[in-house]
């Protein structure tokens, strides 16, 4: 990847509903410099190319892939195509900041690490939540808790994805909500403890609409090899529409953490009712962004690829325990996945 | 004035005896009730009686308020109801679901007033969530998430899911009224927890256990004792530590709590169902669910997964 300009290019495919985050966050950072845009819909390219400083655009990810500017990529596309356009990226020595799910499935997620591994380049899944200023403020107040017991991480909203033609919806596209947003939480709390998911026991609810073949309200029990329980609830289907909280609640040895809703944000009274004003800390997708960057500079990464793989298989469990109603063994899932 | 035999100083072991730290005093303040006998202590200045078969035959009291260790528990509380006297029993009822039963239905036939002493339905917030919830607040009720963490004290040899587990699910069920059909329990060091479903695709979820001490608190005390309640139109988050005024000085932090405490607030509704002559606000067939409950709970953590509860002998009755 030799290149003139001692910037990262950065290729951003898929300039769907999260891509701006991205885009902001690589022009917000000035050692990285948005080179390029590659999307399915020609219109879509283009207007993102245009909002982005006339960049180049282009619907054929091969095409752009060859360009000798793009040194790295980042994936935002649905969730199902990320294992033929991630393994792509790699064929093609470029490393990869990838929206999460890694992939809707442990085989899929395991052909992307493997693939990385082979080229030798960094591949990053985008567990963007460990880039809050809330989740690394827990993460260190873990420190003084001692060994975690039961933790309580609860991301609770009452939006819904636009309507029914959104791709989210769709669990062929989306992998299900477990996979979809439940990763994220998955994810931090087993960052959180440091340990290692054993069991996942989980409970899903179409709330919103009858008619939904997803999940908007989960609630997933993470049991970890060292004891510890994490109990993770992902809504969509909270009311009114507007509801937007988040809870967390570790318990540890030496005492208690406790983040409820009302702790970070202003609490604002106005004529449409009562609702929060969250602060303007940090900026997660710059700080996602920045990690990114060190790693490609050969610094440790803050996400591994084995996190993005750990993470799908314990989304699969999930809403495998949904459908079964029993606790489901991650090892399970990654066993029958194959290595 | 309501006259009450205080029977029993015993509890779940270790020094553990409610009757001496919470009821008595409770009583003594209550402007309703007047403690006139004691079985197994002589040192209160009222009449002492060596067992309560013995005091049901002299004493006047109306009320017994039953604090016999748990083994002798379900026994006295159906002795007590069948001498046509009320009931207020520390909790756990009983151990078994066989015994709450037997408490039950001898105070079916009594027709007197039998209490099972779970007092944290009657936190403030608590008493105005629930009416609020059945009042359609947030609509039709389809979750419940609750914590119930009490920070130090004495751990109960019995375990803190028989000791303070029936609290929290007495709450809930309290809350939302619908029985409990499946139970999936998970222990994580201090921690218990317990994952409901109930009817109407209901489902619930309480940690609860007994945390390590922190500075702020009293051994003892909640350090989290909170419930959401998500229904179809709204959200209720209730944080059952208040209502709460908080002192800081240079020598600590305290929360001065605002009103009457839970205890009181429970004799109140004990004195009212009994000069109504109306059963209480909770009564045995609460007590009943919840040690079915708990029950299926260690059989869920015995078994590693989710266990329905137990058929119910008493279905027809509730």
């Amino acid at each position: 990847m030799e290149h003139h300009s001692a910037s990262v290019g950065v290729l951003v495919v898929g300039v769907g509903f999260i891509a701006e985050q991205h885009t902001a966050a690589i022009h917000a950072d000035p050692r990285a410099r948005l080179v390029g845009i590659v999307d399915l819909d020609a219109g879509r390219a283009a207007a993102a190319a245009r909002a982005n400083g006339g960049v180049p655009w282009s619907t054929d990810l091969a095409e752009a892939l060859a360009r000798p500017e793009v040194d790295a990529v980042v994936v935002c596309t649905p969730n199902h195509t990320h294992a033929p356009i991630a393994v792509a990226v790699a064929e093609a020595g470029r490393h990869l900041l990838i929206e999460k799910p890694l992939a809707t499935d442990v085989a899929g997620a395991r052909r992307i690490a493997a693939a990385f591994a082979d080229a030798g380049r960094v591949l990053m899944p985008a567990h963007t939540h460990r880039c809050y200023d809330y989740a690394r403020a827990v993460k260190e107040g873990l420190g003084d808790l001692g060994r975690p017991e039961f933790l309580r991480l609860a991301i609770l909203g009452g939006w819904i994805w636009p309507d029914w033609r959104a791709w989210v919806l769709d669990p062929a596209r989306s992998g299900g909500h477990a996979l979809h947003n439940g990763v994220h939480l998955l994810d931090l709390v087993t960052w959180w403890t440091g340990d290692r998911p054993e069991t996942v026991y989980a409970r899903g609810r179409k709330q919103t609409a009858a008619e939904l073949d997803i999940y908007d309200y989960l609630e997933m029990t993470v049991g970890f090899a060292g004891g510890a329980t994490a109990l993770c609830e992902m809504s969509r289907g909270h009311r009114p529409a507007t509801y937007a909280a988040r809870d967390v609640l570790v318990v540890g040895e030496h005492g208690v953490l406790t983040l409820p809703w009302d702790a970070e944000a202003s609490i604002v009274t106005d004529e449409s009712g009562t609702g929060l004003l969250p602060p303007a800390g940090a900026n997660g997708f710059a700080v996602q962004l920045g990690a990114w960057l060190d790693a490609i500079g050969g610094a440790e990464p803050l996400m591994t690829p084995g996190d993005g793989v750990l993470a799908v298989a314990m989304g699969v469990a999930a809403e495998r325990s949904i459908a079964t109603g029993e606790p489901v063994r991650v090892d399970d899932v990654l066993t029958e996945a194959g290595v | 004035m309501t006259r009450v035999l205080l029977a029993g100083f015993g509890g779940l072991g270790g020094g553990q005896d409610h009757q001496r730290a919470m009821y008595l005093p409770a009583f003594q303040a209550h402007p309703g009730f007047t403690v006139v006998g004691a079985v197994g202590a002589d040192d209160l200045g009222v009449p002492s009686y060596p067992d309560l078969a013995t005091a049901l035959a002299d004493d006047p009291a109306e009320v017994v308020s039953v604090c016999l260790p748990p083994d002798q528990r379900a026994t006295a509380i159906v002795t007590a109801l069948r001498a046509g006297r009320h009931v207020l029993a520390d909790k756990p009822l009983a151990l078994t679901a066989e015994e709450a039963a037997a408490a039950a239905a001898a105070a079916a036939e009594s027709g007197t007033v039998c209490m099972p002493a779970h007092h944290q339905r009657f936190a403030p917030a608590v008493r105005s969530a629930r009416a609020a919830v059945a009042a359609g607040r947030v609509g039709l009720p389809w979750n419940v998430q609750a914590d119930f963490l009490v920070a130090g004290g004495d751990p109960c040899p019995l375990g803190e899911l028989t000791n303070l587990g029936l609290y929290p699910i007495d709450v809930v069920a309290a809350l939302v009224g619908q029985p409990v059909r499946r139970v999936h329990a998970r222990a994580s060091g201090d921690v218990t927890l317990l994952l409901l479903d109930h009817d109407r695709g209901l489902t619930s979820t309480i940690s609860v256990g007994r945390i390590s001490g922190t500075a702020d608190l009293r051994p003892g005390g909640l350090a989290v004792h909170r419930y959401r309640i998500s229904g179809s139109n709204g959200v209720m988050n209730v944080d059952a530590t208040k209502p709460g005024a908080t002192l800081r000085t240079s020598t600590g932090v305290r929360s001065a709590w605002t009103g009457p405490d839970t205890v009181a607030l429970m004799l109140t509704e004990l004195h009212a169902a009994i000069t109504g002559g109306r059963p209480a606000e909770v009564g045995p067939a609460d007590a009943l669910a919840a040690i079915r409950v708990v029950e299926a709970a260690r059989r869920s953590l015995e078994a590693g997964r989710p266990v329905p509860l137990s058929p119910d002998s008493q279905e027809g009755r509730q």
